[in-house]
């Protein structure tokens, strides 16, 4: 056999990677990347700023320096007994659902996964309501009574997220727009279910599932908050641990094993975490609409689509949206009050058929 | 110390699409695997990459068979280049990159060394500030192969004694002669350093060109193993392919060329 002659290539040598040290210039980070980390202690700010607002507004004003010394005892009670809880759960449903709608989207490598549009939301009311309305027969101790709706809603979350994973699963990833088909009949079935809790229920039932369907954080209330509020951080750590991971996943299943993860666990932490926080937030607040879908959406706009910027960036930013949204539905018409998710199906159907047209292939 | 298929059967559905196969991937050298459509050349791929377990026989690494070996130190040893990859959302050519590098608390090495390196090797420095999915599929091929080269980096004062595998399934489907020869002389390069390299090549020109070894897959089965001269011979080619093959020296290349 006669020597071999390669092609000649543009690389000179290997020997800086494998092996012998070469001098070398380091690589400056592109600036485009370089401003992700301040971007997202802005967004955090702002979320502190819009928190204030949302305290200081409403149909008792407060200024600003009362905020942290309350001028009387009305103000005290109001700060602290009716706004702060409130500030606290709609800040903290609007991170759970733009977080769960992140890791959804990156799960599901589609941009159309939100919690509302396929379902999971739909399947964490369905829960809910099982729960309110058969509830009441069983016996249950004082202790657990709080977690026990919320409970239900996530097993309802659950069971949609966990459906859709196995049909994509069978039936192939979800096109971009099939996931949203298949949303619409989930939430069809989950609609049925509610429906037949309906009728089923008695006068009491009745009423109680009805306003809590309608949505609102104004029910919020110190001990109705917290275990919700728990139960959302709780599942939101977890998200946030594994953005390297469901940045590998973007290249494929198969070449995130390649490079070490461990997709099967990869899944079902995020399947579980975010119907986790999708549950928690339902069951008290009932369906808030579009949030997981425009917050991540508008975050990747600014920083790119990298999870480790875009994870915390989603849920600081879907936590300030949500606590403005709420905060103009209890102040545009003052003292009557919007339901909250009018404001954010308002703001967020129109984006949504904007991301309909930008996605649409060309 | 190779990475090596031992008389690997493997039967998905009612199909047996290996059987009784045997293939080694040697450090310092190229291999590549050839074959007609349909000969098993991905299954076999996917099986030294422990993606999936042979139904009888072993895949072995330096011995240990790959079972016994979790994921991320799998990652650690072999990196894997497919074909081109679609994303659904819009990363910076610097996030995916980055997608290679897997920290290892006991071992902390400067990611931005291993970095720079990669990114001057590969000549992608200009790419780094663009949108992954505005790139040319040769861009993109290149950036897969620096994120799978930054995967098996290591650290200059280890000596890059550590033997490590790339295992490139196509990488030059759809790709125009000059980024195909660009990522093969990449591959070529990197076996250099004490890395083993598989490609499964399409075009046994190519193979011709940039393997140390050749291993020739037909129907299931290993049909011929060797340098490029030996299994390369224009009777085999013909009767493999079902179609008139000839291999000739070329005297100005100073290399088989294979024609059809």
């Amino acid at each position: 056999m006669a020597r071999r002659r390669h092609f000649s290539t543009p690389v000179n040598s290997m020997d800086a990677v494998f092996g012998r040290p070469v001098a070398h210039n380091r690589v400056a980070v592109p600036k485009q990347i370089r401003y992700r980390t301040p971007a997202v202690v802005a967004l955090a700010i702002a979320l502190g700023v819009a928190g204030l607002l949302a305290l200081a507004s409403g149909a008792i004003p407060v200024s600003l320096g009362d905020l942290v010394n309350p001028a009387n005892e009305l103000e005290r009670a109001v700060l602290v007994e009716i706004r702060a809880p409130r500030v606290l759960l709609a800040g903290c449903v609007g991170a759970a659902l733009a977080l769960s709608g992140a890791a959804l989207q990156g799960l599901f490598r589609n941009p159309l996964a939100d919690p509302g549009l396929i379902g999971v939301s739909s399947g964490a009311a369905l829960g809910a309501s099982v729960m309110i309305v058969l509830g009441g027969g069983m016996a249950i101790a004082s202790v657990v009574a709080p977690y026990v709706v919320p409970l239900a809603a996530i097993a309802g979350a659950l069971l949609v997220t966990w459906f859709l994973y196995l049909f994509s699963a069978r039936y192939g990833q979800f096109s971009i727009v099939t996931i949203v088909l298949v949303g619409i009949a989930t939430n069809a079935l989950a609609g049925v279910g509610i429906g037949v809790l309906q009728y089923l229920s008695d006068d009491a039932g009745l009423r109680t599932l009805t306003f809590w369907m309608m949505g609102s954080f104004g029910r919020a209330t110190w001990p109705t908050a917290t275990p919700a509020v728990f139960l959302m951080v709780a599942a939101a750590v977890p998200i946030l641990l594994v953005a390297r991971n469901l940045d590998l996943l973007q290249l494929g299943e198969a070449e995130a094993m390649y490079m070490g993860v461990d997709v099967r666990r990869l899944k079902r932490g995020v399947v579980l975490s975010s119907a986790a926080a999708v549950g928690a937030g339902v069951a008290l607040v009932g369906i808030v609409g579009f949030v997981g879908l425009v917050v991540p959406h508008l975050v990747r706009l600014a920083i790119g689509a990298g999870h480790r910027h875009l994870l915390p960036g989603a849920a600081l930013l879907g936590a300030t949206l949500t606590i403005l949204a709420d905060t103009l539905a209890r102040t545009a018409a003052s003292p009557a009050e919007i339901p909250v998710s009018l404001v954010t199906s308002a703001l967020g159907a129109p984006f949504f058929l904007w991301l309909i047209a930008r996605e649409r292939p060309r | 110390m190779t990475l090596c298929a031992r008389n690997v059967t493997l039967e998905l559905g009612a199909k047996r699409v290996l059987s009784d196969a045997s293939l080694e991937v040697v450090p310092g050298q190229v291999t590549a695997l050839v074959g007609p459509n349909g000969a098993g050349k991905s299954s076999l791929v996917r099986l030294l990459c422990g993606e999936i377990a042979p139904d009888r026989g072993s895949v072995c690494a330096g011995g240990l068979s790959l079972e016994h070996l979790d994921v991320r130190d799998q990652a650690r040893l072999r990196s894997v280049v497919s074909q081109s990859v679609a994303m659904a959302f819009d990363f910076y050519v610097d996030e995916v990159l980055a997608m290679g590098w897997i920290p290892d608390p006991a071992e902390p090495a400067d990611y931005d060394v291993a970095r720079s390196e990669v990114v001057e090797q590969c000549q992608i420095g200009h790419l780094l500030g663009r949108k992954f999915k505005t790139l040319s599929g040769g861009e993109r091929q290149c950036v897969q192969f620096a994120r799978a080269l930054l995967q098996i980096w290591r650290d200059a004062s280890g000596g890059g004694v550590d033997v490590r595998y790339m295992l490139l399934d196509e990488p030059t489907a759809n790709l125009d002669l000059g980024h195909e020869a660009l990522v093969l002389g990449l591959a070529r390069s990197t076996a250099s350093g004490n890395v083993g390299v598989l490609v499964v090549l399409h075009d046994i020109d190519m193979a011709a060109a940039f393997a140390d070894r050749v291993v020739l897959l037909v129907e299931g089965t290993v049909a011929a193993r060797g340098s490029p001269g030996d299994v390369l011979t224009s009777e085999l080619l013909s009767r493999v392919y079902q179609t008139p093959v000839r291999v000739e020296w070329h005297e100005g290349l100073g290399r088989l060329v294979v024609l059809r």
